[in-house]
C-alpha cells in the first residue's frame, strides 16, 4: 500500500480495518493480526532507467516514500481477477501478490554436516549415561558392515576394544578383523562409541570386498549363524549382545518377486528373516537402519516404488532406525513406512548427518543413526542384562520413551519419535 | 540361492544336506557350510547354484530362497 494509507498505519497499525475500507463487492478479508510491514523505498540511481535487484541500491525509510505490506485473503475462485480488481479499485494499493507456503529445507545427502559428534553425545545425554556407569562395559556390539579399522578409531580419539576371536568375515575378505580398510564400517563403529565408548566390538565384515562395498544376503545369514552360536554356546552366557546393521536391499531386481515363495523382502520364511527371529529369541538386541529412500531426497540407488523398508529392516523383532539431524528434524532421505514385514516402521529415529568419525565429512544416512541408537542400547545393557530385561521389553521401552515428533503418536516418518535417553533411563526397571 | 533343509543336529553337514536335497556334491557350496537358522526346529541353510536350486527335491527342502545383493545405507 502507498504511504497515504501507510501514515495511518504508522500511527495506529492495529486500526487497519478502519483505515482500509474496501468496496462492498470486493471479496478481500484483511488479517488484522498481521502488523503492516514497512518496505523502504529503493532510490533509483542517477542515470539508471530501470531498477534491478542485482545492482547496488540505497533505500529510504521515509514513510511518505515507503509502501506497506498487509495480509489478507481472497477466495480461490477467480483469484487472478479479484487481485486485478483490488489493484484497480483502490488508489493506495500498489500491487497484490501471492503468499505461498514455505517449509523448512530438509537435510539431504549433499547437505553439509549439521553439528558434530559432541552435539550427538549431548543430545544422547552421554554424560548422564557415563555418570550412571552405563558406558557399554562388558557389552558386545557386533557391527555387521564393511569392517572396522581399529587404528583409525584410535586416531580419532577412541580406545576401542575388539574381540577378534569372535569376529568373522567371509573367506573372500583378505583383511583381518580390526584391520579392514577405513570405510563405512569404521564410521558405524565410531558412532556406537558415542554412547557406549567401552563396548567390546565384534567385527563382522560381510560387506568387505576387493572392488566394492557390497555383499550377498547369504553372508549375512552366515554372520548371524555365528552370532547365534555365541549366544547359545558360550559359557558363561553373554550378558548382552547388540547387533547393528546399516545395510539393506536397494534393488528388488536382485530378489524374487513379491508373492514368490523364494522372495526375501516380504517373506517372513526367508532364512535370513528366520535367523533374525532366532537370534532375537536367543537374547540379542538387533537394530537395522530404516534405509535412505525417503521420498523427499532418496539415495540414487533406491529402486523400490513404495514401502522401501523391506526384509529384516522391517522385521518385527528388530528396532528399525530412521534418521534425524541434530535439530531433531527428519532428514529427507530417511525411509518412511509402512514396513513390509511389520507395518509400524521405522520404530524410532536417532541422530545422523553430523561431523563425526571423519571417514567422510559427515556421518550420514540411517547408516549413522542406527549405530548411534545401538550405542544407546549397549549403554543401557551395561547394567540391564538380556535375562533381566528381554530384548522385546527393551524395544518397547525405547519406543514408549521416544520424544514424539511428527504427528501425535506413531507416524511413518518418525516412528514413535526420537530416542530420548533421559526418559528411557527413568523408565528402566 | 539359499535352500533351507531340516537336518539332524548331530549330522548337520553339507554332504547330508546334498543327499537330502537330491543334489550332487558339487552343487552345494561346501566352503559356505550349513548355517543353523532355527536350532529348535533343526532348520539349516545351505548355499547352492541357481541351476542346482531348480533341481532340489521338493520333499527334501523346506524352501528355496533368493540371495539378493545387499549394500550399505
Amino acid at each position: 500500500m502507498r504511504a497515504a494509507g501507510a501514515e495511518r498505519f504508522a500511527e495506529e497499525p492495529r486500526g487497519i480495518e478502519e483505515s482500509f475500507t474496501m468496496a462492498a463487492d470486493v471479496p478481500f478479508s484483511i488479517d488484522a493480526s498481521y502488523d503492516p510491514v514497512q518496505l523502504p523505498a529503493p532510490l533509483q540511481p542517477e542515470g539508471v532507467m530501470r531498477l534491478a535487484l542485482d545492482q547496488p541500491l540505497e533505500f529510504s525509510f521515509e514513510p511518505a516514500l515507503s509502501t506497506y505490506v498487509v495480509r489478507g485473503t481472497i477466495p480461490d475462485a477467480d483469484a487472478p481477477q479479484t487481485a486485478m480488481t483490488l489493484a484497480a479499485t483502490h488508489p493506495d494499493i500498489v500491487g497484490v501478490y501471492s503468499d505461498p507456503v514455505i517449509e523448512p529445507t530438509l537435510t539431504c545427502g549433499d547437505s553439509p554436516p549439521q553439528g558434530d559428534a559432541d552435539d550427538v553425545a549431548r543430545l544422547l545425554s552421554a554424560p548422564a549415561l557415563a555418570e550412571a556407569g552405563l558406558d557399554g562395559s562388558g557389552v558386545r556390539v557386533a557391527v555387521v558392515d564393511s569392517g572396522i579399522n581399529v587404528e583409525f578409531l584410535r586416531s580419532r580419539g577412541r580406545s576401542p576394544t575388539l574381540d577378534a576371536a569372535a569376529s568373522w568375515a567371509p573367506p573372500r575378505v583378505p583383511t583381518a578383523a580390526g584391520e579392514h580398510p577405513v570405510a563405512h564400517g569404521s564410521m558405524c563403529a565410531f558412532d556406537v562409541g558415542i554412547a557406549a565408548p567401552n563396548a567390546t566390538l565384534l567385527d563382522f565384515a560381510i560387506l568387505a570386498g576387493a572392488t566394492s562395498i557390497a555383499g550377498a544376503l547369504s553372508d549375512a545369514v552366515a554372520a548371524y549363524g555365528r552370532l547365534l552360536g555365541l549366544l547359545r554356546d558360550e559359557q558363561p552366557a553373554l550378558p548382552a549382545l547388540v547387533v547393528t546393521n546399516s545395510w539393506g536391499v536397494f534393488d528388488p531386481g536382485t530378489d524374487f518377486a513379491v508373492g514368490s515363495p523364494s522372495n526375501y523382502t516380504d517373506n517372513p520364511r526367508h532364512p535370513f528373516n528366520v535367523i533374525v527371529a532366532s537370534l532375537e529369541a536367543a537374547g540379542a538386541d538387533i537394530l537395522f537402519a530404516a534405509g535412505n529412500c525417503g521420498v523427499e531426497c532418496p539415495d540414487g540407488r533406491c529402486r523400490f516404488a513404495s514401502r522401501p523398508i523391506t526384509g529384516a529392516n522391517s522385521h518385527p523383532k528388530v528396532l528399525s532406525i530412521g534418521g534425524v539431524d541434530v535439530a531433531g528434524e527428519r532428514v529427507g532421505y530417511s525411509s518412511q513406512g509402512p514396513g513390509r514385514l511389520a507395518s509400524q516402521k521405522p520404530d524410532v529415529c536417532a541422530y545422523t548427518h553430523f561431523a563425526g568419525s571423519g571417514v567422510k565429512p559427515a556421518d550420514t544416512g540411517t547408516s549413522a543413526a542406527c549405530p548411534v541408537a545401538a550405542g544407546l542400547v549397549a549403554a543401557v545393557r551395561t547394567k540391564h542384562s538380556r535375562q533381566a530385561l528381554p530384548p522385546q521389553n527393551l524395544r518397547s521401552l525405547v519406543q514408549r520413551t521416544a520424544h514424539d515428533s511428527g504427528g501425535v503418536g506413531f507416524d511413518f516418518d518418525y516412528g514413535w519419535g526420537v530416542v530420548d535417553t533421559d526418559t528411557l533411563l527413568a523408565a528402566l526397571p | 540361492m539359499l535352500v533351507t533343509v531340516e537336518l539332524d543336529p548331530g549330522e548337520a553337514s553339507t554332504d547330508a544336506a546334498a543327499r537330502k536335497l537330491g543334489l550332487r556334491h558339487e552343487d552345494v557350496d561346501h566352503e559356505y557350510g550349513v548355517v543353523g537358522i532355527d536350532p529348535d526346529a533343526h532348520l539349516y541353510a545351505v548355499r547352492v547354484t541357481r541351476d542346482a536350486a531348480d533341481r532340489v527335491r521338493p520333499d527334501g527342502a523346506e524352501g528355496v530362497y533368493s540371495d539378493p545383493k545387499i549394500e550399505p545405507f
